[in-house]
């Protein structure tokens, strides 16, 4: 009887550990639609990190120059640095895609003893070396916008990519009632980002009866997918929804079945300017997933956090729920170009600067 | 007197000399290496000069490769695949001793065969090895279609190890330089492979072989040297990202090239020297590492490295136009 008295008691405590040591995790705000994971979620030390200002922040992109939304990442990034008067450096490196260079910048910023390094990983497995470096180095790394396959970051934030591409499948099972053909414009073939999104997509099908009747790679490129668009509207135009891996080829499918004159089905897409002006202009039936530029900013705040000295979590997710046409409509500006990506942190001189259009 | 006929112009085109330009990358070079390391106080620091060896191994190593079948007047597209290719089979469940006996049996093979689609089957250079990067390129993904796996420990070390203080990176560069320059300066091989591109560069390709040379089994070996030393590369590329990864070599061949050309080497074939490419690899090094110390926006470092490249590879003379 003692024995299980003492068994009881041992697990009231250890259960008191988990939840203090959990509770002892400041609510930093990192970025609107960021959340705490709920499991297996350990706590950095409190004040582990902790260092006076002035900081020195570098960050390793996997590519700045990929597309309009990366560039924007940069820019949210290099504001949010800005912003903070405490850092009086900031070191953003350009990987452009390319692993090796990864791992070199990162070396170089452990080399430029910067105070925190923030990390976008080209792969899940390519910077983990480089990585573990910095941290055997005293050096926190702030992990967004992909995953690795190791522990050795301080903290992430990740967007789900399933959760992504769940957003946009939901949104079409309940337009469709359940049933119906669609296409699916898929993104770049072998691109962890395109599986993961195809995946969420695939769960939101289980058990009802809508089938796919065509499935392409349009690379998320607005070019590719309208010829893609096209040449499955000539070869069967009857289809009840289409899933759209990106926004600009959303953009281009709505542009064929215009162009054919045919009625636009419901179509997925996610927060640009240009494909939002598109919605609010021809009214048809869409969602907009969520998945910030402004992460670059939470990058930065999650590493002042950690320099600040205050006791992060190591996981956070950030899976908002989807955009309908009303809360687009508040977003879309229709002074900016179609390079925009919303939501956004950049201030309304830096909005005109980088996307007015001419 | 123009500047490229004076003897100091002669001297820094390397114009007239069978070991090319390579004075005048040498000089930006150092320059470059005195700029940064007045400029900014990380640059001369041991840690940073280890990570800048490190960094530049595997190009080093590729464009001593590439730099034998430029030599004859040819090129090598397919040494990033092979440099792919190595990283995946490294991070296979599979031992070292057979993985890594392994690769270098691949590499041999995809030489062999590039050589032999050129010399004998007459195929082009750019298409035959283009074709191959394909192919291997495609082997590759099917064996790891994502990022991923373990190398062995031993090979991590081997990259990341220190033997009597001194990091092993240094070791591999040695080792690369040393067997380089046994064959092209050692042998009657590498004599002949001069001979050869010298030959394509006139556009007169049976000069060598009416001299005895066996031009076509020569040309033949330089793709298969090409080959085994991007497995080379791949190997330390592997213990680097501690993972295999379908994509890591993607343009390393052309980074390679980068190199060779900026070294002096020309690309007619004939006229190039190993401390030129050397000297490519280390202005290369110096000028990504460079501006990643002083702070140069990503938005402007590729053009930075267009502008150098296309300003150091105008100054070589050309005699005739083409690879």
């Amino acid at each position: 009887m003692s024995s299980i008295i003492k068994k009881i008691g041992l697990s009231v405590l250890l259960a008191g550990v988990v939840f203090a040591t959990n509770g002892f995790a400041q609510e930093v705000p990192l970025l609107e639609g960021v959340t705490v994971r709920a499991e297996n979620n350990p706590t950095v030390e409190e004040g582990k990190y902790k260092k006076d200002a002035p900081w020195v922040i570098g960050m390793s992109s996997f590519g700045v120059n990929a597309n309009t939304w990366t560039v924007q990442v940069a820019h949210e990034a290099q504001a949010a640095a800005d912003r903070d008067k405490r850092i009086t450096k900031f070191v953003l490196l350009d990987a452009g895609f390319d692993q090796k260079k990864q791992v070199a910048d990162i070396e170089d910023l452990i080399a430029q003893k910067v105070d925190a390094i923030i990390v976008q990983p080209v792969t899940s497995t390519s910077a983990n070396a480089s990585i573990e470096k910095a941290i055997a180095a005293g050096i926190p790394v702030v992990l967004h916008t992909g995953r690795i396959e190791s522990e050795a970051y301080t903290t992430e934030i990740q967007g789900g990519a399933e959760h992504f591409g769940k957003v946009m499948g939901d949104f079409l099972v309940k337009e469709l009632g359940g049933k119906g053909n669609i296409w699916v414009l898929r993104g770049l073939a072998g691109h962890p980002e395109d599986a993961n999104r195809y995946n969420g997509l695939k769960q939101s099908l289980e058990g009802t009866e809508i089938k796919i009747a065509a499935e392409e790679h349009g690379d998320w490129q607005y070019d590719k997918a309208k010829k893609v668009c096209e040449t499955l509207y000539l070869n069967d135009p009857n289809v009840a929804g289409i899933w759209s891996s990106g926004a600009d080829m959303t953009r281009a499918c709505v542009d064929v079945f215009k162009q054919f004159g045919a009625a636009i089905p419901p179509i997925s897409g996610e927060g640009n300017n240009g494909f939002f002006g598109q919605w609010i202009a021809d009214g048809f039936k869409s969602v907009s997933s969520e998945y910030s530029p402004a992460q670059g900013a939470a990058g930065i705040r999650a590493a002042v956090a950690l320099l600040e000295g205050k006791a992060l979590h190591k996981h956070y997710d950030y899976n908002p729920p989807g955009w309908d046409l009303e809360k687009v409509k508040k977003y879309y500006r229709d002074d900016l170009s179609a390079n925009v990506w919303w939501p956004s942190e950049l201030s309304e001189e830096q909005l005109k600067e980088f996307y007015a259009k001419q | 007197m123009n500047f490229s006929s004076s003897t100091f112009g002669k001297l820094l085109t390397g114009r007239g000399s069978r070991q090319g330009l390579w004075l005048l990358p040498f000089a930006i070079a150092l320059a470059m290496a005195l700029w940064l390391a007045v400029t900014t106080s990380q640059f001369g620091q041991w840690s940073n000069l280890a990570n800048l060896v490190a960094q530049g191994m595997p190009l080093l190593i590729t464009a001593v490769g590439q730099m034998f079948v430029v030599l004859v007047g040819g090129l090598d597209l397919s040494i990033g695949s092979v440099v792919s290719f190595t990283t995946a089979i490294l991070a296979l469940d599979l031992p070292g001793y057979v993985t890594i006996p392994g690769v270098f049996l691949f590499a041999g093979l995809i030489g062999a065969t590039n050589g032999y689609c050129i010399t004998r089957l007459n195929v082009h250079p750019i298409v035959a090895t283009l074709s191959m990067q394909y192919v291997v390129l495609g082997i590759t993904r099917v064996l790891r279609p994502v990022s991923g796996g373990t190398v062995p420990e031993g090979v991590r070390w081997l990259v990341e190890g220190s033997l009597f203080g001194l990091p092993l990176p240094i070791l591999w560069g040695i080792a690369t330089l040393l067997v380089a320059w046994k064959l092209l300066y050692g042998s009657r091989y590498g004599l002949h492979l001069f001979a050869i591109g010298g030959g394509v560069a006139a556009c007169s390709d049976d000069a060598a072989r009416n001299f005895g040379i066996p031009a076509s089994r020569n040309i033949l070996l330089a793709y298969v040297i090409c080959s085994l030393f991007a497995a080379l590369a791949g190997v330390f590329l592997a213990g680097r990202i501690v993972s295999g990864d379908p994509n890591v070599g993607l343009l390393m061949e052309l980074d390679a090239i980068t190199a060779v050309a900026i070294g002096g080497t020309q690309l007619s074939g004939g006229v190039g020297s190993l401390h030129g490419t050397v000297i490519g690899v280390v202005v290369l090094a110096l000028l990504s590492n460079g501006m990643n110390l002083l702070n140069v926006t990503p938005f402007v470092q590729t053009a930075v490295k267009g502008i150098l490249l296309m300003a150091v590879v105008a100054l070589q003379s050309r005699k005739k136009i083409g690879l």
